[in-house]
């Protein structure tokens, strides 16, 4: 009995989505194979027409025209070779769309409550899903009086309390001014956090996914290009071929060591030896990690350690991978089991006579290393 | 009103009413699948169920006429199910009213379903919504007003047939004499009188049936409930 339980607790833990789909177009092929861990918020990056809404749509059961099979967990969704195909209805995935898709002839309420009515095991408790959207003082409004993020908060609110497995979201916050978009956001985290509800979450804005999500998937072209740890998956982007998906940066979740130094900084720490520091702000008062980020073009290299310069943050490290471009070097350059990317032009790089294995300090700035609070 | 013209009253209500429910279920159906059609065969079925606007309703007429008659498959095949001929009965004027009306409530609604579109159809679908249970929390709110449209015009063309109720039904009182035809019956004997009456109560009848359908229509500027399918055309007027 026991057994059984713990067998079952474990399975739920190792749930996946494995995905096996081609679908057609005319401007690209979506081919997609693979087996994804459904575990807090996985983001899903790519730039227009990178097949990655028609992804989530497969996995929704609106697209109609894909070949191959998507199994969630131990349900089968869709197996054209099989001939089977699960109605939408009947998967049990969320969707929240880009446009919230309200429905104008009910209230605030009456949307939500057209979920809950067909819900078939209700568990979640509709009182506390409105507390967490924030939606308690506009439950008698009309749709159409709402603004965007009041309409996406219903929209998310009215898909949570469909009660699904999976949740997918759609550019959710891709119409919204910058307050609302921080608004959604934490929601997000904090429904996914308290519901420990599996989503995945489509943007093209790096810096949305980079806020939410531990896992990143990277689309181009119907194809993946990467899967797997953000950072990491950054990093590897900082190297993607011809065309730059991202701007190249180094991208950390790193303890807060001190929240102010008593000079307006906070305190990160790298690792034993080292520390980054970086403007304060009362948002990471109560925080134990901060999530921050700091572009390649704002680092530079330094043979010898700066001694009288107005820049805070100096780190020694090795230079790991010289990489050019044009008129341009990207450097990789490991401090620790860190690794920074930095851009110089070609000209520095020669008059430093830079190479790899070459021990260097990194410069940067405090106000270079960027969070994501606006 | 004369007990005869009473009854021409009631003749045509009974068949009105009776063509317009038989217009809704089918027709609401069919303009479903006209709305949703890709294939390019919709043309040709668009094409058929307009048919009855240009068409001279004599035409409709004198081919249902022929396909009534006992000698032909339709004809033969109600006269085996009913053992009544279909040819100048109440059925065979409410038949051909389906046909001759169908475009005024296929018409409205197919716009309508097109206006609409899938994004909350497919948005109700992941909530769990069947397809029956979309339609009616779903389309049938968001389409009420080309609901009302619908049936109101295909009623008021139904009250105003002439010719096709003339050559399949005859002008018999208490089965197929409807308003329209005891008009002309009273012209054609000069009793301008009763022709009068009956002109004027159809006159002032239909204005108010078309009044109410455009009243239904009006953009309501103050209520918050949409009169139209089409919201981003309200957003746009109401900013």
């Amino acid at each position: 009995m026991t057994k059984a339980l713990l067998n079952k607790a474990t399975a739920d833990k190792n749930a996946q989505l494995d995905i096996n789909i081609n679908v057609s177009y005319p401007q690209f092929d979506l081919a997609i194979q693979m087996a994804m861990p459904l575990k807090g918020i996985t983001g899903i990056f790519g730039h227009s027409a990178s097949g990655k809404s028609t992804l989530l749509r497969a996995i929704a059961g609106l697209e109609k025209t894909l070949v191959g099979d998507i199994t969630l967990a131990t349900k089968m969704l869709v197996n054209t070779e099989q001939g089977y195909y699960l109605k939408p209805e009947a998967r049990q995935i969320g969707l929240v769309f880009q446009n919230s898709r309200l429905f104008e002839h009910l209230s605030v309420l009456g949307n939500l409550e057209y979920a809950v009515k067909r819900c078939k095991k209700r568990q979640l408790n509709l009182n506390e899903v409105i507390e967490l959207t924030e939606l308690t003082t506009l439950l008698e409004h009309q749709v159409n009086e709402l603004s965007g993020g009041q309409q996406q908060r219903v929209a998310l609110a009215r898909a949570i309390l469909a009660e699904p497995k999976l949740l997918l979201l759609d550019e959710p916050l891709s119409a919204l001014d910058q307050h609302s978009k921080t608004q959604l956001l934490k929601m997000m985290l904090n429904i996914q956090k308290k519901l420990n509800l599996p989503m995945l979450y489509v943007s093209h804005s790096l810096d949305e996914l980079q806020q939410v999500c531990d896992t990143l998937l990277v689309l181009a072209q119907g194809k993946v290009v990467n899967f797997g740890n953000i950072h990491q998956v950054i990093h590897q982007l900082n190297n993607f071929g011809e065309k730059a998906l991202i701007h190249q940066q180094t991208s950390l979740s790193l303890p807060i060591k001190q929240f102010d130094n008593g000079h307006g900084l906070s305190v990160l720490s790298l690792n034993a030896q080292q520390d980054i520091y970086l403007t304060s702000n009362n948002a990471f008062k109560n925080k134990k990690q901060l999530r921050c980020f700091i572009l390649a073009s704002d680092i530079s290299i330094a043979l010898t350690e700066p001694s009288n310069s107005s820049i805070v943050n100096h780190l020694f490290g090795t230079i790991k991978n010289i990489n050019h471009k044009k008129n341009k070097v990207l450097l990789t350059i490991t401090c620790g089991s860190q690794e920074f990317f930095v851009t110089i032009s070609a000209f520095s790089q020669q008059k430093l006579s830079l190479a790899t294995k070459q021990q260097v300090y990194l410069q940067f700035k405090a106000s270079a290393v960027r969070t994501f609070i606006h | 009103m004369i007990n005869s013209d009473l009854q021409a009253l009631i003749t045509t209500l009974e068949m009105a009413t009776l063509t317009t429910i038989i217009l809704l279920i089918i027709g609401t159906p069919l303009a479903w699948a006209l709305a949703k059609m890709t294939s390019r065969f919709k043309i040709i079925i668009e094409a058929v169920v307009a048919l009855p606007l240009v068409l001279p309703p004599t035409v409709l007429g004198f081919y249902l006429l022929i396909a009534f008659s006992p000698e032909y498959l339709p004809g033969q095949l109600w006269q085996q199910a009913t053992g009544q001929q279909l040819a100048f009965s109440f059925s065979a004027i409410v038949v051909g009213s389906v046909l001759y009306s169908l475009p005024f409530v296929v018409q409205p609604l197919q716009k309508a379903f097109e206006q609409l579109g899938d994004s909350l159809l497919e948005a109700g679908a992941l909530l769990g919504a069947g397809p029956i249970d979309r339609f009616f929390s779903i389309v049938l709110p968001l389409t009420k007003a080309s609901f009302i449209t619908a049936a109101s015009l295909g009623f008021a063309h139904t009250v105003g047939e002439f010719g096709i109720i003339l050559m399949i039904g005859g002008n018999i009182p208490g089965e197929t004499r409807v308003l329209s035809i005891a008009l002309f019956d009273h012209v054609e004997a000069f009793d301008y009188a009763r022709a009068h009456l009956l002109s004027i109560s159809l006159l002032i009848g239909s204005m108010i049936l078309l009044a109410a359908i455009y009243w239904i229509n009006l953009p309501k500027k103050n209520r918050r409930q949409r009169s139209s399918v089409n919201p981003k055309q309200e957003e746009l007027n109401d900013d």
